[in-house]
């Protein structure tokens, strides 16, 4: 079954052209890396799926469903997406935050706890978000994201900002992710050590998809 | 609790939290106002401060302006880090983030329109005294139109080039009729304690229509 269905999807800027017409379908249960340079559109893929940037033309179809449609709003939760920032309040504590997402998401407020120490940011957890170092923000992030438990990852460069010791953290909680039997799709220049990881990759150019 | 109704809930607490904490909003907006009045005591001839007629429209005139600087703010937070994203997936229909937001931004203006009502009448001698109830009427559902079209607006300029200038440029010409409806029902509150129907009914039909639009259209207004 396809957790995400692209069918001539098109993404214009003006004259710009970010996504020009990509049809691709991304399997239940895969982890698949979105390579390509700087400006060749990932961002935007990823913003397109996740329903936070509505394509000019095309369809786009997420765990069965089409996210801009009103009637699947209930559906938006089951999608994470972690983009360039950590998606947080600066002036909150990151514990503050992270409750904040399990009301948003109506889950239960253990997980907070329970992802802060699989993250080891524990001891982190008072502090505004604002005083944290731009690794540790990233972490917390990350930590959005396993709070709201989505079964559909959609990562932008996720390593961006990360020590050893985070890549291989984040590295570890994809995997999980991947053998719990859900979907990833991450968009990154370079992978290196990580890119056994992936079950697939794709590479974008001036918007068009490519297998790799 | 059904999805909707929590989020809206949950972003309301989240914002009037980070107002509390900060306290950079409300804080601007109250010396704001508090200066303003002060610069109009000084300004006015005494003899023109007990006159009920033009004292309302002025009062509401320094609300909108001082409001202004709040509702610039109003997302701020989201656009500094990111948290726009956050927001948009959440689980049901944008309409309740904007039910949320445009709450807090509610519950902040009207404690800046009480805030505004208590320095006119410490500076400008306004008696308040016949007028408590019906005046908080007005400021109730003056609040609740200014809240909701300026968080429509607000949203709609958050990310645009020239944010400062584009809210009040769109917020000005809409948020008249809420001006002299309320100018108006004040000052009929001051001389006769109590305010006129036509006015009741103007300014809660147009804080409901802005309300409904608001849900409405927020799905589009946070979309690239």
């Amino acid at each position: 079954m396809k957790a995400i269905d692209l069918v001539e999807v098109q993404k214009h800027y003006g004259a710009v052209r970010a996504l020009d017409g990509i049809s691709a379908g991304f399997e239940t249960g895969t982890l698949t890396h979105v390579a390509g340079p700087n400006g060749a559109g990932k961002s935007t893929l990823l913003r397109v799926i996740a329903g936070l940037t509505r394509p000019t033309r095309g369809r786009v179809a997420v765990l069965g469903v089409d996210l801009f449609r009103s009637l699947h709003a209930g559906e938006r939760g089951r999608v994470g997406y972690l983009g360039a920032d950590a998606g947080l309040y600066g002036e909150l504590t990151l514990r503050e935050n992270l409750q904040f997402c399990t009301r948003l998401h109506g889950v239960d407020k253990s997980r907070v706890d329970a992802v802060l120490d699989r993250l080891d940011l524990a001891e982190m957890s008072a502090r505004p978000v604002s005083t944290l170092s731009l690794g540790f923000r990233r972490r917390a992030g990350l930590a959005r994201l396993l709070v709201s438990d989505p079964e559909l990852w959609l990562l932008d460069e996720p390593w961006n900002g990360l020590d050893a010791d985070a890549s291989a953290s984040l590295a570890s909680e994809l995997r999980a992710h991947g053998e719990a039997g859900r979907t990833a799709l991450v968009a990154a220049h370079v992978v290196g050590e990580y890119a056994g990881l992936f079950d697939r990759g794709v590479a974008l150019h001036d918007g068009r998809l490519e297998e790799v | 609790m059904n999805a909707g109704p929590r989020v809206a809930a949950a972003v309301l607490g989240k914002d009037l939290r980070l107002d509390l904490r900060s306290k950079d909003r409300l804080g601007h907006m109250a010396v704001f106002s508090a200066l303003v009045v002060v610069l109009l005591s000084i300004s006015l001839p005494p003899a023109k401060r007990a006159a009920t007629l033009w004292i309302p429209a002025l009062m509401w005139v320094v609300f909108l302006f001082t409001s202004l600087l709040g509702l610039s703010r109003s997302f701020l937070a989201e656009t500094a880090g990111g948290a726009l994203a956050t927001l948009s997936g959440a689980p049901c229909d944008r309409g309740w983030i904007f039910l949320g937001k445009a709450g807090a931004n509610f519950v902040a203006l009207l404690g800046v329109e009480i805030w505004t009502a208590v320095l006119f009448s410490v500076f400008l001698g306004v008696d308040w005294s016949r007028a408590v109830g019906p005046a908080l009427g007005v400021a109730l559902l003056g609040a609740a139109g200014l809240a909701s079209v300026g968080t429509l607006l607000s949203a709609l300029s958050a990310t645009a080039r020239f944010r400062e200038f584009l809210l009040p440029v769109l917020l000005f010409p809409l948020i008249l009729p809420v001006l002299v409806f309320a100018s108006q029902a004040t000052a009929d509150a001051l001389a006769e304690g109590a305010v006129r129907g036509l006015h009741w009914g103007a300014l809660a039909l147009y804080a409901w229509v802005f309300t409904l639009a608001g849900y409405f259209v927020f799905d589009h207004v946070l979309e690239d």
